[in-house]
């Protein structure tokens, strides 16, 4: 399962996200005046970060380098719409990947969608404006990180199969042979956990 | 405020695209109210999704996907490091072709040198070859004359500037051997004379240089001999020219 193996990469993406969000401002200004360094910057920051969450979703390493060069050039093509000053780069970089590779995922499987058009709406840059400085701090994935390892096998299942599948909760009951009540409670809880002790640590 | 709580617990999942499409459009349709209680969760939902995608198992990419990543968008990654090396590249390079310009401007250079001496020489020798024509007291003596295909031709003697002999039909002499020259005097064993090749198109000349006694001199001969020459005729003379003293 996804979550045993989390210790390898762990301190590795804590790292990513610690370094992130301070001086993405400025690397997000110079990629809107098409410096050709910022987009290099930007490929150092995100690109292994990409990398590992597109593989994880496609298990391919030759598709998972057509989605990395697919995932940073619709940033660079839409970056002029980003807000500099408040808009959170780091997310918006992992979400456009990860819905390259749920798109990739789905159209390998003949379910060509009606969803890419939804995830193509949810990756605009406008969606990752007027982020809170503290909403992506290092604190907080560590505190996340605690907080899976306290969910059940069959949360993290239904979490796993949400951002790694781009499962429905419809799709997960049938895939998991349950009903869709009790994978929505499953869900449910599952976010609930991370997000109250995301938010308990961060009042605290 | 109850509807916005309810909302709040979805938020995760409609930034996913992986709502159900009755929920989804609800939510799309409070957003647009422009609810910024429910607009801040979604951010938070928006960041609590991008750590948890950061944890996923970590996978060094290839080196190569950079180069592409920056190629696709048309930037050439063009590093310092990189540049170095191409200058490195370049500076050798060109170190190499001036050593090669350098080598081969040395060797016309003392091909030019070789050309020149060996011009000043054959030069001198026809100076030398004409200082005997041109004197009235040079002995001239034919041989040859009358053979088949023999080597013929003529011998010059005199009696300060030595002995110059011109030859033609002389055949290029085989691997190993040369010609020598012989002076022979009256009843007396011949003495060498010096060694000389002949040259395309069968024409020889030598020269001895030195005085020579034309009282006693009975002929000069040529004889075919090893490589370094002998100091007495091994095989049968290809020319002999008697000199009738004056």
């Amino acid at each position: 399962m996804l979550w045993k193996l989390l210790p390898v990469g762990l301190s590795y993406a804590l790292l990513q996200v610690k370094l992130r969000f301070k001086d993405d401002s400025s690397l997000a200004k110079r990629l809107k005046d098409r410096d050709p360094r910022a987009m290099s910057e930007l490929y150092e920051r995100y690109g292994r970060l990409a990398y590992s969450l597109i593989y994880r979703v496609v298990r391919n390493s030759g598709a998972a380098e057509d989605l990395v060069q697919e995932t940073f050039l619709r940033v660079w093509n839409r970056v002029q719409s980003f807000d500099e000053t408040r808009g959170a780069l780091g997310p918006w970089v992992l979400t456009v990947a990860r819905n390259r590779a749920i798109d990739y995922l789905r159209s390998v499987d003949g379910k060509m969608s009606a969803g890419a058009l939804e995830l193509d709406r949810l990756e605009t840059p406008v969606m990752f404006s007027n982020f809170d400085d503290g909403a992506l701090s290092m604190d907080r994935a560590r505190i996340l990180k605690t907080a899976f390892e306290k969910l059940t096998p069959t949360q993290k299942q239904v979490i796993e199969l949400a951002y790694y599948e781009g499962l429905s909760q419809t799709e997960m009951a049938e895939r998991m042979n349950q009903p869709l009540g009790t994978v929505k409670t499953w869900v449910r809880s599952a976010l609930k956990a991370l997000r109250d002790d995301i938010a308990g640590e961060a009042i605290a | 405020m109850s509807r916005c709580q309810d909302f709040r617990e979805s938020f995760e999942l409609y930034a996913l695209g992986v709502l159900d499409p009755e929920e989804k459009a609800e939510i799309d349709a409070h957003l647009r109210t422009g609810c910024a209680a429910c607009e801040a969760s979604l951010k938070n939902a928006l960041a609590l999704n991008a750590i948890v995608m950061s944890l996923a198992p970590d996978v060094v990419p290839p080196a190569r996907l950079k180069r592409r990543v920056l190629a696709g968008v048309g930037v050439h990654p063009m590093s310092w490091s990189w540049l170095s090396a191409l200058a490195a590249a370049c500076i050798l390079v060109v170190a190499l072709w001036l050593s090669v310009q350098e080598r081969s401007r040395a060797a016309e250079l003392s091909q030019a040198r070789h050309t020149l001496i060996q011009v000043s020489s054959q030069r001198d020798r026809l100076l030398q070859a004409l200082s005997f024509l041109d004197d009235p007291s040079t002995l001239p003596v034919s041989f040859g004359k009358g053979q088949p295909l023999p080597p013929r031709g003529n011998v010059f003697v005199h009696s300060k500037l030595g002995v110059l002999l011109i030859a033609s039909n002389l055949p290029p002499a085989q691997a190993g051997k040369t010609y020598e020259m012989w002076v022979i005097p009256k009843g007396g064993a011949p003495r060498p004379a010096g060694l000389f090749q002949s040259e395309g198109g069968g024409t020889a000349m030598h020269i001895l240089s030195g005085p020579l006694d034309l009282a006693t001199l009975g002929a000069v001969a040529v004889t075919l001999e090893p490589e370094a020459g002998s100091s007495a005729p091994t095989s049968t003379p290809i020319i002999v020219a008697p000199v009738a003293g004056p």
